[in-house]
Parts: C-alpha cells; structure tokens; sequence
C-alpha cells in the first residue's frame, strides 16, 4: 500500500498538471483505455512559440508503472514498419487520449505484435457487459 | 549553522514543473519539532537547539527521557534540590524518538523551549538543502559494490574470480614490509552509515502535511529518520 503522504503529493501534482493543461485551448481528456484497444494520442508540440497538436493512433500493447509513473506504449505500423512509442499516462504534453476500438486480448503485455504482419495484428473487438470493464 | 528540522523519508515520486518538465523528487517529512533545550553559551560553552521529532509513547519511554520533557515528574534528585532551585525550562511535550542538536552561531532570539517548529516557518525561504540519513544496509559486500572495483576479466584464462577484487600489494608498495598498505579497500561490510548529500533543490512544501520535496534522492530506506537543513555549501 502506498503511504499516504506519497498519494497526497501525487494527488497535488496531478492536480497541477491538470490545470497546466486548462490554460490550453485543447481541454485536457484521457479516456479510460486498456492493452489492447487501439487509441488516438494528442500531444502538444511546441512549433516556435506556437502550440501545435500531433496525433498518433495505434494499438496500446503496455501499460506499467503507477500514479505519476504510469507508462503506456503504442505501437503502429508505418510504411510497413513497425513504429513503438511510449507516453506517461500523466503528461502535461499528452493533450488528449480517444479509444477508436477496443481489442479483447488475454495478456498483459502483447509483445507478441512485434512477430505479426497484416491480418495477424487484428484483434475481436471487446464486448462490455453491464458495467464499464475498468475506470481509468 | 541555521536550524534545520528533523523528519522522515516518505518516498520518491515525479512532478511535472510549469514547463512540463518531470523532475524525480523525494519526499521527505520535516517536523513538527518541539524545541527541548536551549544550550547556552556560558553554561554549556556553545549555542544550540536540541530538537526532538516523532512521540514516543510514554510506556516505551526510559523515565529519563520522561524526565527531560516533563517539568512535574517528582523526583528524588528534584525533592533533594534546596527550596527555590530553578530547574531548566522543559517544553511538557511527549517524550520524542528522535533527538538532534543544531549549532547556532548566536542565541536564537524568538525561539523558547516547548515551541514547535514547523517546514513552513523554518524553510520557506530556503532554496537548497543538505539532507543527512543513515544509509541502507548492504552487509558483507564485495569490492565492485562497495568500491567501484571492476573486477577481473570475463575470459582470458580468469576462473572463478570475476569479481575479484585482484592483488592485494605489491613488494614496492608498501616500501617492501611484505604486507598491504593500511586501509587497502577488501570486501566487508557496506552501508548502514551517516551519509549527508549536499545542496538538494527544495521543489515545494507542503505546510498543511508537513512535507517538503527536494530534487533528487537521499540516503536511507523509506520511513528512515534524517535531519535536513539549510546547504551549508558555499556557491
């Protein structure tokens, strides 16, 4: 269990990064995701003095760390090549996180993505029961 | 030296500063310090505070260490003193776990023993800080741990000594009496030791929680009792 005076200075520092992100324009939406759901990451470039928006889609194939720490990889193809990149969860770059599908997988990790090509990288689509799977 | 406090590891985290920049920050709770004693210059030959973090129940507690926060515990040594014998001030507090002195230069003016000191009142000008902590224990440890050696080769002919720490003298070494020099680095036992890391940036301070983030790591294992203070390191 986390010592309560960890999680309150984690609580103040998500908070900040909150609102550093409210003096955006873009607000600031993480939606709940899991491994396996393909996802739409936003992210904050700065072009000059300028705020410019990057968007990068793929398939989440990791998430670890926790609190201020947590990590989450997506992985893409581009021009048939294989393209990873890692985000903190909590980033006051990571402007925005959209799922545009989920993916049923059995795993924590699908490093197994990395052997496969075309139709092997797709996954059934996650059916939800009752009650959203997982917050957050 | 200025007052520092006394406090606690909690534990390291990240924190995003306005740039959106992650620093790695440790969070360590400072006080609150109850002032115990007050050295003084003429009757103890040097100024100083004596603090004390952490209350110790009363039922763990030596009756000597009751004895030096309580101003009522009858004592026979109390009742012998002549009528009218001034004893020293005591703060009436919960006897504490950890106690430290801090020197003064001069006798701290506004500060009285029983009064309590907190992060806020005591660092909130302070930039930088020097935490001092007893470091983990590794017990009996090799040379490349304990010393940085590098060991001996991975191949080449080495057996079973890759992790050698190699000669130990050399008949020029010590002036040719045949054995080592004094305080050749041999394996043994490592950590467990006062370590003090200098000039530690303050990130923020929590006043409600007692807590203040500096930049960077401290020595000691999370909850580990350390002393902080304003960097004596000159710039």
């Amino acid at each position: 269990m986390k010592n309560k005076f960890l999680k309150v200075v984690e609580d103040a520092a998500f908070k900040k990064v909150a609102e550093l992100a409210e003096k955006s324009e873009t607000k600031r939406v993480i939606e709940p995701f899991q491994v396996g759901d393909t996802v739409e990451v936003h992210l904050r470039m700065l072009d000059g003095d300028k705020e410019r928006i990057q968007v990068f889609t793929g398939m989440v194939i990791s998430r670890r760390g926790h609190g201020m720490g947590e990590m989450f990889t997506v992985r893409r193809i581009v021009q048939g090549e294989g393209v990873e990149r890692g985000f903190p969860l909590v980033s006051p770059k990571v402007a925005k996180v959209t799922v545009k599908k989920t993916g049923a997988v059995r795993r924590a990790k699908l490093y197994y993505m990395r052997d496969r090509s075309g139709k092997g990288t797709r996954l059934k689509e996650r059916i939800v029961r009752e009650a959203p799977a997982k917050a957050k | 030296m200025p007052i520092g406090l006394l406090g606690r590891k909690i534990g390291m985290t990240q924190v995003y500063t306005d740039t959106g920049k992650v620093q790695p920050v440790t969070v360590v709770q400072a006080g609150p310090c109850p002032v115990l004693q007050i050295r003084d210059k003429t009757r103890d030959g040097y100024d100083a505070l004596q603090l004390g973090y952490k209350e110790k129940p009363r039922r763990k507690a030596t009756r000597a260490e009751r004895g030096h926060v309580s101003s009522d515990l009858e004592s026979k040594r109390r009742k012998k003193m002549p009528a009218g014998t001034q004893l020293l001030p005591k703060p009436n507090c919960e006897p504490q776990t950890f106690i430290r002195e801090f020197r003064l230069e001069a006798p701290a003016a506004d500060i009285t023993v029983g009064k309590v000191l907190t992060a806020f009142e005591v660092f909130k000008d302070v930039k930088e800080v020097d935490v001092i902590g007893l470091s983990k224990g590794r017990g009996f440890t090799g040379t490349m741990k304990k010393d940085n050696f590098h060991g001996l080769g991975a191949s080449h002919g080495v057996k079973k000594a890759h992790r050698s720490l190699g000669g130990t003298g050399s008949l020029s070494s010590n002036r040719g009496s045949g054995r080592p020099k004094k305080g050749k680095k041999m394996p043994g036992r490592y950590g467990n030791e006062r370590v003090t890391v200098r000039n530690l940036t303050v990130v923020s301070i929590d006043a409600e929680n007692h807590l203040i983030l500096v930049l960077g790591s401290i020595p000691g294992p999370n909850g580990g009792l350390v002393t902080i203070r304003p960097t004596n390191k000159v710039k």
